[in-house]
């Protein structure tokens, strides 16, 4: 039998190999970030040497084989595809999420929350499936013909509402989350004043949450950027700036699932679709970054 | 008026938490609720407001009397009713917004004041009356959570009080400040009854023998003793509030 002594340096011991195995794998995870970025870079060095950023980014002509890499169109599609659906699945989320907690009984969730985890996890390619019978069909049909002469339904519109649909079972469980975490306390502490749960939930629970709505949806936001065989199924995938919701577009995941792998052949070609992958690198950076500047902010002003 | 209680019964699920209470809580008096945890205290406050409501799988049975109109199984009047009635918590919770703003909210919500003028007279006098005005003039639009926990216990007294209540329930109100402050909050209670009806749940029996003109001593879901504080405390009639009163269990 091992004395006292040995056995507390053998409990200190594996504290410290795990310790040490979480950091190191923690490390990991941000050199693998950087990594991905570097090597984005790296590769797309080629079409960055023999174009200037700026036209790469301002210019809407694409000519691979003249060797003509504009990438805004893609930039715009990807904008447009984005925006449409956060913009459709946000207020639906938000409503739901407030009549799931504030309101509804706990057999009502019960049998939700099983539902919204099921459509979170379906995978995307049956969302594109849907979308290409379902929501195409219709706009090409029902919809376009109000507004012009004819479309074949692979639009912005479809996309955007295909990204919405998968969007909102992720921000309805963020929200939920960020609402039940809300003290019962202070909700009673306005019902008791005499408020309506309505009032409640808008001055109190909203006001309180303000921070991690944003966060939600910034995440949200990324995950609907990238998002990438439901998008390509239905939006069309013509090179050009949308110029209203019934145009194609051609976001800049739907790019590089399209064209990776084939005609590498040409000058310049894998490069200016690694550039494409940097670009939407960036773009989820950035606006991340936007957000914890504005989270830190609004965390520091009140609350 | 007052507040009276007529055989009320309140069941969660299959638990049988207040069984057969009646009480008439006197008005213009500080009325105690004593008894060990769990025996159903905090649920008797929560059922005058109705906050009782949020609780899931809750049933209530009997009568609750304010002012004569019947609580229970009015859908409509709880809103008024719990405006009516204020509440001060265990801990104090202020909410997510400035100091002025905690104890307009209340105003605002029932639309009390057509002017600002208005508005802010009455944030005003309210922290004047719970003695907070000359600790945080100045500061009024800074947010309340960077009060101390003692300051952020008046300002929800204060917060009630700007509705215009005829009732303060109070639930352990004192138990998380530390003793100077608890002392002022208490003094406070002792203040507003002069013109406010004060129902409050002790954790303290010291508390009670210093502060109530009548204590109710619960056990196990039902009310053993009610009655003048001094005849309660002095002269038991029940063996349980002797035993309990003399600290035998707690």
């Amino acid at each position: 039998m091992p004395n006292r002594y040995e056995m507390i340096q053998r409990r200190i011991l594996k504290d410290r190999v795990a310790q040490g195995t979480m950091c190191g794998l923690t490390v990991f995870a941000i050199v693998f970030l950087a990594a991905m970025a570097v090597g984005l870079y790296i590769k797309s060095v080629p079409v960055l040497e023999n174009h200037s950023l700026f036209s790469l980014l301002g210019s809407s002509e694409w000519k691979p084989m003249k060797g003509e890499f504009g990438f805004l169109p893609f930039i715009a599609g990807t904008l447009w595809v984005t925006g449409l659906a956060i913009i459709m699945a946000l207020p639906v989320s938000l409503l739901t999420g407030i009549y799931l907690t504030e309101y509804a009984r706990p057999a009502v969730r019960k049998m939700v929350f099983p539902a919204l985890d099921i459509l979170a996890a379906l995978p995307s390619v049956i969302y594109g499936v849907w979308g290409m019978l379902v929501i195409v069909p219709w706009i090409s049909e029902r919809v376009a013909p109000h507004f012009i002469e004819f479309s074949s339904g692979y639009t912005v519109l479809a996309a955007g509402i295909v990204l919405g649909v998968m969007v909102v079972p992720l921000l309805v469980s963020l929200f939920i989350e960020i609402f039940t975490n809300v003290p019962v306390e202070l909700r009673e502490a306005s019902l008791a004043l005499g408020a309506t749960r309505w009032q409640t939930t808008r001055k109190v629970v909203l006001r309180k949450t303000i921070a991690g709505m944003l966060a939600a949806t910034v995440l949200a936001v990324s995950r609907a950027m990238g998002e990438t065989i439901a998008v390509l199924m239905v939006c069309g995938c013509v090179v050009g700036i949308p110029s209203h919701l019934l145009d194609a577009c051609y976001p800049i995941p739907a790019l590089i699932a399209n064209n990776y792998g084939e005609m590498l052949s040409m000058p310049l070609y894998e490069s200016a679709l690694m550039f494409a992958a940097l670009i939407l690198f960036a773009v989820v950076l950035i606006f991340n970054l936007l957000s914890r500047i504005v989270l830190y902010r609004l965390e520091r002003r009140s609350i | 008026m007052a507040i009276e209680i007529r055989d009320l019964n309140v069941h969660i699920k299959d638990a049988h938490i207040l069984k057969h209470v009646n009480l008439t809580i006197p008005e213009k008096q500080i009325t105690c609720i004593i008894g060990p945890s769990g025996c159903g205290k905090s649920t008797l406050l929560r059922t005058m407001n109705r906050l009782i409501d949020s609780t899931e799988g809750v049933r209530l049975e009997g009568k609750v009397l304010v002012d004569g109109a019947d609580i229970i199984g009015s859908g409509a009047g709880i809103t008024e009713l719990r405006r009516r009635i204020g509440l001060v918590s265990q801990r104090p919770c202020p909410l997510p917004m400035s100091i002025f703003d905690n104890v307009a909210y209340g105003c605002r919500i029932n639309k009390m004041y057509k002017r600002r003028k208005g508005l802010i007279y009455a944030v005003q006098k309210n922290l004047k009356a719970v003695g907070l005005w000359d600790e945080v003039r100045g500061r009024v639009r800074t947010p309340a959570s960077r009060l101390s926990i003692g300051q952020q216990q008046r300002l929800c007294l204060a917060r009630s009080l700007a509705v215009e209540p005829q009732y303060i329930l109070a639930d352990e109100a004192t138990s998380a400040l530390d003793p100077v402050s608890s002392k002022t909050v208490e003094d406070l209670f002792v203040a507003l009854k002069r013109d406010y009806t004060i129902v409050m749940v002790t954790h303290t029996l010291h508390q009670a023998l210093r502060i109530a003109d009548n204590v109710v001593f619960m056990y196990l879901g039902e009310i053993v003793e009610a009655g003048p504080a001094a005849q309660v405390f002095h002269n038991p009639q029940q063996e349980l509030t002797r035993n309990y009163l003399s600290g035998v269990f707690s």
